[in-house]
């Protein structure tokens, strides 16, 4: 699917960017780069430099180190009027008191189009993003969707290279998020241009994006698609915060080819590298996604390909689609099997029971740093 | 009016004394405006209704020279004063010392007003002073009425008083704006100016226009300051209130205080009854507008 957007050029090739806030370092030594046509997002906690890297690409902050080119032409030193780049922000940035179509227009007025064909785009645009009956109303009499939605199309029109958008569903409750993600990513695919989308929504981030980069303490943490970073990732970050993973802390005791033993103080793992280098003493993680954990029936002889771990069962969480079984390991970490709900596992067991759990051996993933 | 349990005469009676509270203050007003209309002036006991004194104040020259002064003084400070507390409240969104800013900007609020004027007159006349021994150490003499008592000073002592009072009335109303649209603004092409007009002032004009009201306002209304600083000039409070202490008012300045009144009556009334209107018919095309969509 993605392969389509694959393209040499680089629309966004940040180097060595940092912002400093007085003692405090908001982005430290970023280096990233962004295809022209790619839908990609920014994602990350709160507070973790994701909406810096973004204002820095469109010109409202001025980096501290390091270097922004887009298409090719260093931008670091311009503001925003003279970047190749429109931004949607998260909310109240409409101006109040100009009609939809005013808004929508604006950037061509300022470009001094000659009217005509200014209406005319402007009606194009509010025929694109559905609102071509609204034209005359002011913003304060659009609901939220439909004020982003404008938003939208005042970028859109201006036909820029790269459009930035700040959490721009972050104000809308969850089912029209859900609704806006997949028309942002079809409108995407129409227009072509690249996107660059801050989120801390982990669903919304998968939604739309091309290629995401994790962000977080200022830092890039890990770059890559969505299936990469959610199955694979490297970074001990990612493997916790995208997904719902089962984490275990140890030393690297022993390397053997491409295993990995990873000694858990109360169990042994052996483990792939993936290509990491590990050194024996190493400080490590082992991560397995919950939904690849499950509980042995008693008596059931595991298959050799299955790592087993014994626990003590707590409690089951109901979640719709899924039930989350929550146990305790020997040294008192928690872990979960999430499983798709069935009455006959979820009334299983008690708390307190010893069970034993099993996973798939190769899906577990090590991190070293 | 409160809420749906609310007694309906403590309402009234809320209104009522709030009238009643505005009538009182207002009362000497009236009183004067009634006299400015006394063919036999102030203290007479026989009222004969007329005009007169309205005529007589043009003819008035100490008066007219007043009001002169004063709509001079009034008119150069709100052109200087509003765009630099326009300019200290954008600087004190966008700062992060913003203690320290505000307790610069609002300092002047907290020296009492013959303080800071005779402060201001000791600094003018020393400045003087030592213009015109430089000048005469220099052998020239072009800077050595820069700091002679006038216009110039009671300008800088009535912009001292009246700077916080616009930063506070233009910061109430910016307090509602908000910067992204400036941002997004700047995004879709704008250069800081452009966006500052097209974008922010429309939304803070109303503060803005308020300021500059108050400001011509606390212009006629300063004594102390204008009179320490103004030199040989008259202003209309400062011939008010000199009659007052020796001879008394004149009719004429009767029918003058009045029609100062009538005037700021008028304008602060009518920007009341515009701003109603236009809200009221911006409402209602706003709604006109969302409705033939919402019934569809």
């Amino acid at each position: 699917m993605s392969t389509m957007k694959q393209s040499n050029e680089a629309a966004v090739q940040v180097t060595g960017l940092s912002k400093n806030y007085g003692s405090v370092q908001a982005l430290r030594g970023v280096n990233l780069s962004i295809g022209a046509g790619e839908y990609f997002v920014l994602l990350g906690p709160s507070g973790g430099g994701k909406t810096t890297l973004l204002r820095l690409l469109g010109g409202f902050i001025r980096p501290s180190g390091g270097q922004i080119l887009l298409h090719g032409r260093d931008v670091s030193e311009q503001p925003p009027n003279h970047r190749p780049t429109s931004m949607v922000f998260q909310s109240f940035a409409l101006f109040p008191h100009m009609t939809v179509a005013q808004n929508v227009g604006y950037g061509l007025r300022l470009r001094k189009m000659p009217k005509r064909e200014i209406s005319e785009r402007v009606d194009a645009m509010l025929e694109q993003i559905g609102l071509a009956a609204l034209a005359e109303r002011m913003p304060h009499a659009l609901s939220g969707g439909q004020q982003q939605r404008v938003q939208l199309g005042r970028s859109l029109v201006l036909e820029a290279d790269i459009l930035l958008l700040d959490e721009p569903l972050a104000a809308l409750d969850a089912k029209l998020r859900k609704e806006m993600c997949l028309e942002l990513k079809h409108l995407q695919e129409q227009v072509g241009i690249t996107f660059v989308h801050v989120t801390h929504n982990q669903e919304e981030a998968m939604t739309v994006a091309d290629n995401l980069a994790i962000i977080a303490d200022g830092e890039l943490v890990e770059t890559g698609d969505a299936r990469t970073l959610y199955e694979n990732p490297i970074r001990r970050f990612t493997a916790d915060f995208i997904g719902e993973n089962n984490m275990f802390h140890g030393r690297v005791v022993e390397v053997n080819g491409p295993l990995a033993e990873v000694d858990l103080d109360f169990a042994k793992l052996a483990v792939d590298t993936r290509g990491q280098a590990a050194k024996v003493g190493d400080r490590a993680a082992v991560s397995i996604r919950s939904e690849l954990v499950w509980i042995l029936s008693p008596g059931e002889e595991p298959a050799d390909a299955l790592q087993t771990m014994p626990a003590t069962y707590g409690e089951a969480v109901y979640l719709g689609l899924a039930t989350s079984h929550v146990s305790r390991l020997a040294n008192g970490d928690t872990i979960v099997a999430r499983q798709i709900s069935r009455d006959e596992i979820s009334n299983a067991f008690s708390a307190g029971t010893g069970i034993t759990l099993a996973w798939p051996r190769r899906e577990m993933r090590l991190h070293l740093s | 009016m409160g809420d749906s349990y609310s007694n309906i005469w403590s309402y009234r009676l809320t209104w009522l004394y709030t009238l009643l509270v505005v009538f009182t203050l207002m009362l000497p007003v009236f009183y004067v405006i009634y006299i400015s209309f006394n063919q036999n002036g102030f203290g007479a006991r026989d009222y004969v209704f007329t005009l007169d004194w309205y005529g007589d104040i043009f003819s008035d020259l100490l008066l007219l020279n007043a009001l002169g002064n004063t709509l001079i003084l009034a008119a150069i400070t709100t052109v200087v004063a509003v765009p630099m507390g326009l300019v200290a409240a954008k600087f004190y969104k966008t700062t992060r010392a913003k203690l320290f800013t505000v307790s610069l900007l609002l300092s002047p609020l907290f020296v009492p007003s013959d303080i800071l004027g005779s402060a201001l007159l000791v600094f003018f006349k020393n400045l003087n002073i030592a213009c015109v021994s430089i000048g005469d150490w220099l052998g020239v003499g072009w800077f050595d009425d820069w700091f002679v008592l006038g216009y110039f000073s009671a300008l800088i002592g009535l912009i001292i008083y009246t700077l916080p009072y616009i930063f506070v009335v233009i910061l109430i109303t910016m307090g509602r704006y908000h910067e992204q649209q400036s941002e997004a603004a700047r995004s879709c092409g704008a250069t800081a100016w452009q966006a500052f007009r097209q974008v922010e002032f429309p939304q803070i004009r109303a503060g803005v226009f308020s300021a500059c009201a108050f400001t011509v306002i606390l212009t006629f209304n300063e004594y102390t300051r204008t009179s320490l600083l103004k030199g040989g000039y008259d202003t209309v409070t400062s011939v008010l209130i000199s009659q007052m202490l020796n001879e008394g008012m004149s009719e004429q300045s009767y029918a003058m205080s009045s029609l100062v009144s009538f005037i700021a009556i008028a304008v602060i009334g009518g920007t009341i009854l515009y701003t109603l209107i236009r809200s009221e018919g911006l409402g209602r095309e706003a709604r006109a507008k969302a409705l033939p969509v919402m019934s569809s």
